[in-house]
């Protein structure tokens, strides 16, 4: 491989990145919140008094947001902080400000918090979801779809397999807390904060605080690590209020602890599935799920119609019903977490795959491609299938696993497993360039989260289209006032959608430069001589700073714009009994392959070896590409082997540390192989699909698959522990 | 807390502390009153490394440390590695193998490993190197990239 260095690597590696929490402002103070010493109960009182009598304090708490806020209490419906009820353990019910951190987590504690316990609801099990009843958790979303006579497929099967499988939440662990800094300015409320979508937070802070958008600003940082965390605000609002009390800027940054009880994540599961099968093929499918959704309100869930698919797979099945519920429960509201619970869907759905395929007597890899769908099939709601490489990624990952399963040692096995995914391209997004004499100047909201998709993916379409040198293009960024509208770094999208809004403005640069040469704008490529940016086509050779004009000069450069705003497909609305289910925009196949070593003993499970097939449409940039995989690859190997929230019986968090909380460490991590399925294009620029997310999916189901293949344990219930393996293997 | 003298010295400067906390942690004596925010803040409780620095050549955690314990140490944190040179191949092999994505270990593990080389890189494998950067978490990377970064500039030493 040649090696192309990240532009923002060098900074990093001398610690010259400021992140959010290591910024400071002159007189600024340190917030802290006050947690809700219970997961469910009501409010009796709240007694800021001890809190304020410490000098130099300043503490609020709900009945201060009327007076706070210009809208009396801002949005009813998600108050900053509750005044009656308290949803979740630890949730914030006032917050401190003081100079110093240790004066902030004082006053915190001796806010005196009166409450009403009640019994948390936690169980999503057990009782009938269409009629939860007293003392159950309530309903947030409820959808249902159907295609097909199912009746006819389950009733004339030749067998039919129903399995349940239960799946823990697991957290981001992005190294990064939390933090922002807040500070009025005037009529402005100012957030510098490390978020992936600068004007998602504005809008819901807008809305949170009842305040018009532009009176809000949100400035970007760079992020320590997102993965979906850093999306909706968290300790914005807080913050913000705390500096309008006091006058001062606040600091407010979430100690780790909080990180995981009040971050929002991915929360447990449950999944029945059950297939009919009828000489050899799939005939009928039908799947019904139970999602933990936490605090979260009811109409502003996507998760449980957006994910349940994956739990039906990418393969023809004539006949499929899927049923979701979400309930409300005494947990923090559910979050994002890379690739929302699909690889917990895909997880039920690849190893029941297998299972099937054992039943059957048949090779796993041959079933899957006896029914996986190709470009022009139709998906379970009647979508069009586009351009999809699964089939290609499976059928070399099935021919890696022969080789590997050769050298196979006792106990290891070796096995495949899928997953799909759809880039979020339909959020759009807008680009702009500006073209000055010496360099390309990308304006940007939003800050790199890591990934590379904004340092390396935007930056290489603009490489791309105007043959620019790397290091004469940089991304500019601006906070919301004059940044151009992009709805984040979330989804897989940012090369995928606001690259092509990029590509555009490119596009829209390089006619301007045609023009302005007279030759054919396809013709122009950039170049440099004497540090001096050079349009050349052909023979033609002008300097860019004789082809600005002069007013063109004095405003810093040619500016372009460039809007992406994508649709999607559509599904066919009839095979939609209730709920809201979403269309893909584009179809990104992954096929992995494991090699696991299982002690017949004590059912610890080794990852010995792996690879990654990726479907990609079109490498943009292979390091960062590759990067993606093998991070997320990581990442879900922590999601089948070693991460889960533990919740205790009073609804409180019992593992919130890294310490109990287990993610990869760097001894855990066998050889990655990562390989590339290009040519089946994606909606992105030259065919690019999102890399972001498609890598973790395939993750747990593989390493359950590999298990089975080496033991013979069918593992139901993730993460696969020791303990739950050796259940497994009937051990314990 | 009663505050008492504290004599450190923090990247071959000495600096006088008169007014820290006993009971401050080494982690917020560099960050806050020194201004050095390249050792970053995740846990701390110990557990991810992003604040590792070195005492006297040897990496701890400096979110574990109380800086009055050290009175009289020589603290290096990634800062002061700029002009080291085991620390520019540490830099220049992490740039190399792109070991790094978002950035936020990243100055706890250029200082771990800078340690771990000058400490025992001339016996030990890239394997056993890599292994004993364990304590580092990296939630980006999935280590790959880490451990080919090791590997080079383990092949590379002089």
């Amino acid at each position: 491989m040649t090696f192309t260095v990240r532009p923002d690597a060098d900074a990093k590696l001398r610690g010259q990145v400021a992140f959010a929490t290591d910024l400071s402002v002159p007189g600024m103070l340190w917030g802290a919140l006050v947690p809700a010493p219970v997961a469910r109960g009501r409010i009796r009182s709240i007694d800021l008094g001890p809190a304020r009598a410490i000098d130099g304090v300043v503490a609020i708490g709900p009945t201060d947001l009327a007076r706070l806020l210009p809208s009396a209490t801002g949005d009813a419906e998600r108050p900053v902080f509750p005044t009656d009820r308290i949803q979740y353990h630890s949730q914030p019910l006032a917050a401190v400000a003081a100079p110093t951190r240790e004066l902030a987590r004082r006053a915190a504690r001796a806010v005196r918090v009166d409450v009403e316990p009640l019994p948390p609801l936690e169980e999503i099990e057990g009782f009938d979801p269409a009629h939860p009843g007293p003392d159950r958790p309530e309903v947030i979303a409820h959808v249902l779809a159907r295609h097909g006579d199912l009746d006819a497929a389950f009733g004339s099967a030749d067998f039919v397999l129903s399995e349940t499988y239960r799946t823990a939440g697991v957290c981001q662990v992005a190294l990064e807390p939390h933090a922002c800094i807040a500070e009025i300015q005037g009529d402005v409320w100012h957030v510098t904060t490390s978020t992936q979508t600068p004007f998602g937070a504005r809008e819901d802070l807008a809305s949170m605080l009842g305040l018009p958008e532009e009176r809000i600003v949100v400035e970007g940082t760079w992020v320590g690590g997102a993965f979906g965390g850093k999306g909706a605000p968290l300790v914005e609002p807080y913050a913000l209020l705390l500096a309008r009390a006091s006058g001062r800027p606040v600091r407010l940054a979430l100690s780790y602890r909080e990180e995981f009880q009040l971050g929002r994540t991915s929360l447990p599961s449950v999944v029945r599935i059950e297939s009919a099968v009828k000489g050899g093929r799939i005939t009928g499918r039908r799947v019904h799920w139970r999602l933990d959704a936490g605090a979260s309100l009811p109409g502003r869930d996507f998760t449980t119609g957006y994910a349940i698919g994956f739990i039906l797979g990418p393969y023809r099945i004539p006949a499929i019903e899927m049923e979701g519920y979400a309930f409300r429960t005494n947990k923090p509201p559910l979050g994002p977490h890379r690739a929302p619970m699909a690889p917990q869907c895909v997880f039920a759905e690849e190893s029941h795959m297998d299972h099937l395929a054992a039943r059957l007597g048949v090779d796993p890899v041959a079933f899957r491609r006896s029914h996986v769908w190709k470009e022009g099939d139709f998906t379970h709601l009647g979508q069009k299938v586009g351009p999809f490489g699964l089939d290609r990624c499976l059928e070399r990952a099935g021919a890696l696993a022969t080789t590997w399963r050769k050298d196979a040692a006792p106990n290891t096995g070796v096995a495949v497993g899928v997953g799909f995914w759809s880039t979020v391209t339909g959020a759009g997004g807008e680009a702009r360039l500006v073209l000055s004499p010496t360099e390309l100047k990308i304006i940007e909201g939003e800050r790199e989260i890591g990934s590379g998709s904004v340092i390396r993916g935007i930056v290489a379409v603009a490489e791309t289209v105007l043959g620019i040198s790397r290091d004469r293009v940089r991304v500019d960024y601006h906070d919301t006032r004059s940044a151009p509208f992009d709805s984040g770094v979330f989804g897989s999208r940012t090369l995928a959608a606001l690259g092509q809004a990029v590509q555009k403005a490119a596009l829209v640069l390089r006619d301007e430069l045609g023009k302005r040469l007279s030759v054919p704008a396809d013709s122009v490529q950039l170049t440099e001589e004497n540090g001096e940016l050079v349009a050349v086509s052909g023979r033609h050779r002008e300097s860019i700073r004789s082809l600005l004009t002069e007013t063109e000069l004095a405003a810093g450069g040619l500016t372009s714009e460039g809007r992406h705003y994508g649709t999607s497909g559509e599904i066919d609305t009839a095979r939609v009994v209730e709920g809201t289910f979403y269309p893909y925009t584009d179809f990104t196949g992954a096929a992995h392959v494991a090699m696991v070593k299982v002690d017949p003993e004590t059912g610890a499970v080794r990852v010995t070896r792996y690879a990654a097939f990726q479907d990609a449409g079109k490498v943009v940039d292979l390091p960062t590409a590759q990067g993606s995989i093998e991070g997320g690859v990581a990442m879900g190997l922590g999601t089948a082997l070693t991460e889960e929230t533990t919740w205790a019986a009073d609804g409180h968090l019992s593992n919130a540390g890294l310490l109990d909380y287990r993610i990869p460490t760097l001894g855990e991590i066998p050889p990655i192989e990562v390989h590339f399925v290009e040519g089946f294009s994606g909606a992105g620029p030259y065919g690019a699909k999102g890399l972001g997310e498609p890598p973790i999916i395939p993750v747990p189901a593989t390493v359950s698959n590999a298990i089975f293949a080496a033991s013979g344990a069918a593992m139901t219930e993730l993460p696969m522990t020791p303990e739950r393996v050796a259940r497994a293997l009937k051990l314990l | 807390m009663t505050a008492s003298p504290a004599r450190l010295t923090v990247n071959a400067v000495p600096v006088d502390l008169t007014t820290v906390p006993v009971g401050e942690r080494l982690l917020d004596t560099v960050r806050w009153r020194l201004g050095l925010k390249g050792t970053k803040e995740g846990c701390r409780t110990g557990d991810c490394g992003a604040c590792t620095v070195l005492i006297d050549g040897r990496s701890v955690l400096s979110c574990l440390t109380l800086t009055h314990e050290f009175t009289g140490a020589a603290v290096t944190t990634v800062e002061g590695l700029e002009g080291d040179p085991t620390g520019a191949r540490v830099r220049a092999a992490f740039e190399k193998e792109g070991a790094l994505q978002c950035g936020y270990c990243t100055p706890g593990f250029v200082v771990a490993l800078t340690s771990l080389l000058k400490e025992r890189g001339a016996e030990a494998s890239a394997e056993e190197l890599a292994e004993d950067l364990g304590g580092n978490l990296c939630r980006c990377t999935g280590y790959a990239a880490i451990v080919r970064a090791v590997r080079r500039v383990h092949g590379e030493m002089p």
